[in-house]
């Protein structure tokens, strides 16, 4: 079940994912796919829709025998989300389905809603018991962000979700997890017996996580995203969800629950920027102005169409996020995300200290900075080792070299999409790459203190600005400048 | 620019689609593998340069795998556009695997200020060093901007018609970018084999000793070399400490009627006669003599020898060698700065004592 069936989500990223398990041959056979919405959609009018986005997006091509087929499963559901009735209607469908099928079937639910109506999509699915495991079938709800856009409001969020469906039920998706490069962090650390002796203050520098788009707010974004900002649409979920793969403890075992337990400790070890002063020496936020981006005049944010001319939420944030714990004492994590950037790309680059120089340091000129381990989420996922290198030749001349592997061209095969591989989780009941309640709420409370310091303050720090197409503000380099380093350049 | 021109470039691609199309040209070709060390960046002003820097990146990837990034610039042109091509330059390594670099290029129209930066930074491979080779005269596109993110900045001076204001420029940003970049003046490398030939004179006994007695120094060189010979002198004057602390604006005087002449003063307080000659049918750097008392040393090149000739004569004592001599062409000497990595100790050391030259001659 898909609630709120007749956005972009579900058009470019839900059934595009059901599809290509389809055609990977990895979804589970039976499954049937009903679109619930407001809008007076036929089934017919529903496929056509959904066969028109796919065929241009789908990462496996599109396939008309395939198509034909799976189209078979797709119905459409007519119901305003706050009508008793369409959902009581929805339920005698689906019992329909089970008849049809021969006997009782598991449920998923899919909040693809704007969030407004989570509350009442809820209730509505427990006041119509579709929310029950009944004769050995379970029911589960994956929940699309933002959980909340503060800590009460995803507190909130999160009362109504459990009210409605067990903790163990509820799938809080964050995409970045289902990214190939997102989950071989583990792997990496993990499984590989050269870094985990090396993943600590004694040998890691620093750490940097960048998050950047070229893309300021096509599409009438700017409405949604000036009520909601930079930190609070990407930072809060995407980048302290990477931060804490990063960052945590090995789990004991691969459960969910054993994986999620390292992670909230470390949403629950950030070093709290909870005064306007703290806010200000450590977290810089900005928007971008005019500029060119792939050649072409970009207007600056406050320009963008159904963004507020005065606005003060930020289109790009960069913070230094302490985490203090024995592990990672003193080092630090710079993370940020803005749009308008050069290229569009998520990193994580972690800086190891420099070899002492008691042997190349006396060397006339200068000796190249030190290794660079990075993990590229998106795009072109993979993972990189810059290593410092002799040029050939009787002098001896350094220079940085890099070990560069490419999921793609590695593996011949294209990396599933974060959606195909989260679906088949929450189908599996496997939550280890979704959300915790917990999790949600220590992040929120990390970025409160930094909104507070920002919007509630007598003395905000400014809004700096930027040119569209730069990497960002001066005052974000300064972050950086001050303790001796640069962001990385990707 | 010629429609035999942009063939060279490649495939024209929209600007937004590059790392896509250059995906797709690395999945059609199994057999070659994509090799790059650094991004090599060309930019001119000129925008018929990107056929004759393509001919170039193809020489140079040879012996220096890079992804290759040239952008030609027609700020005169009425309207505000951008085309790209992208290409692969392969050649066969040890006569069996073919390997490619990648080469990027841009044709900018119009003048519109930040859309230089955002071509170079968005279409970098990332961790690589970026080598960024300005061709001709700096403009205000050369911003802190820009310069900030670049590892090693490479241009040729004497294609400046005044270039005092050129090295104040470059050295403002050096002090920006808090000494990240290293600076190489495609002058200085012309004139490292000539360094070489001089230094090696002066590892014999006999000329050491003649060294603290010099007080003449006769230089040879073409007129369109001025940078490269004052980069030459300085680089005499800093290694034989002529002023200790190098205060040349104290210690250099302009001789009389000599627009081309000027003093400097030994550790001893020997006064040192320096003149330069321009010559047309003179090799860049062509004849240059260090006279002491008895003693004579004398580097010099026949105009178009691929040989430096060397002789010290002293009282009793004579040496004459030979050995190989700097490229003349821009590609040539590049390949050679790019052997030589991001390294530029000897000529930020140099760069005090050519600038007080360069203010005074």
């Amino acid at each position: 079940m898909i609630l709120g069936a007749t956005g972009d989500l579900t058009h470019r990223k839900l059934v595009p994912a059901l599809y290509n398990l389809a055609a990977d041959g990895e979804l589970p056979p039976g499954v049937k796919i009903v679109g619930l919405a407001r809008k007076d959609w036929s089934d017919e009018y529903f496929r056509e829709s959904l066969e028109k986005v796919n065929r241009a997006v789908s990462r496996n091509g599109h396939s008309e025998e395939l198509w034909t087929e799976f189209r078979e499963g797709v119905s459409y559901h007519r119901s305003e989300f706050q009508d008793p009735a369409g959902y009581q209607a929805l339920a005698e469908r689906l019992e329909a389905i089970d008849r049809e099928r021969g006997g009782r079937g598991n449920r998923l639910y899919y909040l693809a809603s704007a969030p407004e109506f989570f509350d009442d999509i809820l209730e509505r699915l427990g006041e119509a018991g579709l929310n029950e495991d009944r004769e050995g079938c379970w029911s589960r709800v994956i929940v699309e962000k933002p959980f909340g856009t503060d800590l009460p409001t995803a507190r909130h969020l999160n009362r109504i979700v459990n009210a409605t469906f067990e903790e163990r039920d509820t799938y809080r998706i964050d995409h970045y997890l289902g990214k190939e490069t997102a989950q071989n962090l583990m792997v990496l650390r993990f499984a590989n017996a050269i870094f985990e002796p090396i993943w600590n203050s004694r040998s890691i520098d620093s750490i940097q996580i960048t998050c950047a788009e070229h893309f300021g707010m096509e599409g009438g974004r700017g409405g949604y995203y000036d009520q909601a900002g930079a930190l609070r649409d990407m930072v809060q979920n995407h980048l302290l969800q990477l931060l804490s793969l990063v960052a945590m403890e090995p789990p004991t075992d691969l459960s969910a629950n054993g994986v999620r337990d390292e992670k909230v400790k470390v949403l629950r070890s950030l070093r709290q920027w909870d005064t306007p002063e703290l806010v200000a020496a450590n977290v810089v936020r900005a928007q971008y102005g005019t500029g060119y981006v792939d050649g072409e005049a970009v207007v600056g944010y406050r320009e963008e169409e159904r963004v507020d001319p005065e606005s003060m939420t930020e289109a790009y944030v960069a913070l230094r996020v302490l985490v203090d714990t024995w592990r990672w004492s003193g080092v630090p994590f710079y993370v940020r995300m803005g749009k308008r950037l050069p290229k569009k790309a998520t990193e994580i680059s972690v800086h190891f200290k420099e070899a002492p120089g008691v042997l190349f340091g006396a060397l006339p000129g200068r000796v190249p900075q030190g290794n660079v381990l990075v993990i590229r989420i998106q795009p072109d996922e993979g993972i990189s080792l810059r290593i410092i290198s002799k040029l050939p030749g009787a002098s001896l001349r350094m220079e940085p070299v890099k070990m560069d592997f490419h999921y793609a061209s590695s593996f011949g095969k294209s990396s599933p999409e974060a959606y195909e591989r989260l679906l088949l989780d929450a189908m599996a009941g496997d939550a280890t790459l979704f959300a915790r309640r917990d999790e949600v709420e220590e992040a929120w409370r990390f970025i409160d203190h930094i909104e507070h310091g920002w919007h509630r303050s007598d003395s905000p720090p400014p809004m700096a600005e930027y040119a569209s197409g730069s990497w960002g503000p001066q005052e974000s380099d300064a972050l950086l400048a001050g303790e001796g380093r640069t962001w990385r350049r990707l | 620019m010629t429609t035999a021109g942009t063939a060279q470039l490649g495939l024209e691609v929209p600007i937004g689609s590059i790392e896509g199309e250059l995906k797709k040209l690395w999945e059609a070709d199994e057999a070659s593998t994509n090799a790059s060390m650094m991004n090599l960046a060309i930019y001119s002003e000129d925008p018929d340069s990107l056929e004759r820097n393509s001919r170039a990146i193809r020489e140079l990837t040879r012996e220096h795998a890079c992804r290759a990034i040239l952008i030609g610039m027609d700020r005169q042109a009425p309207e505000i556009r951008i085309k790209s091509w992208i290409t692969a330059h392969c050649h066969l390594a040890h006569g069996q695997k073919s390997v490619c670099c990648e080469q990027l290029s841009f044709l900018l129209e119009g003048k519109a200020i930040g859309r230089l930066r955002n071509t170079v930074f968005a279409h970098l491979a990332s961790d690589l060093p970026l080598v960024f080779w300005w061709q001709g005269e700096l403009s205000d596109l050369f911003e802190p901007a820009l310069y900030g993110l670049i590892d090693c900045l490479v241009f040729d001076s004497t294609k400046w018609a005044d270039p005092l204001p050129g090295f104040k420029l470059i050295e403002e940003a050096a002090g920006d970018s808090r000494n990240r970049t290293a600076v190489q003046d495609l002058a200085w490398t012309r004139s490292n084999h000539f360094r070489l030939a001089v230094a090696g004179l002066f590892d014999d006994l006999v000329a050491q000793r003649a060294l603290p007695e010099v007080n003449e120094v006769r230089l040879v060189a073409h007129p369109g070399q001025r940078t490269t010979a004052l980069l030459l002198i300085a680089w005499l004057a800093t290694q034989a400490g002529w002023r200790p602390g190098l205060e040349l604006g104290i210690a250099a005087e302009r001789a009389a009627g000599c627009a081309e002449c000027f003093r400097l003063e030994s550790r001893e307080g020997r006064s040192i006669a320096v003149k330069v000659e321009w010559k047309e049918d003179s090799a860049p750097l062509g004849h240059l003599e260090i006279r002491a008392p008895g003693c004579e040393v004398s580097v010099w090149r026949e105009r178009g020898s691929g040989h430096l000739r060397q002789r010290l004569e002293c009282p009793g004592h004579q040496l004459a060698l030979s050995g190989p001599a700097d490229a003349e062409d821009e590609v040539a000497l590049i390949a050679e700065q790019l052997s030589r990595g991001g390294k530029d100790a000897l000529f930020r050391k140099v760069w005090p004592a050519f600038l007080e030259l360069l203010g005074l001659v």
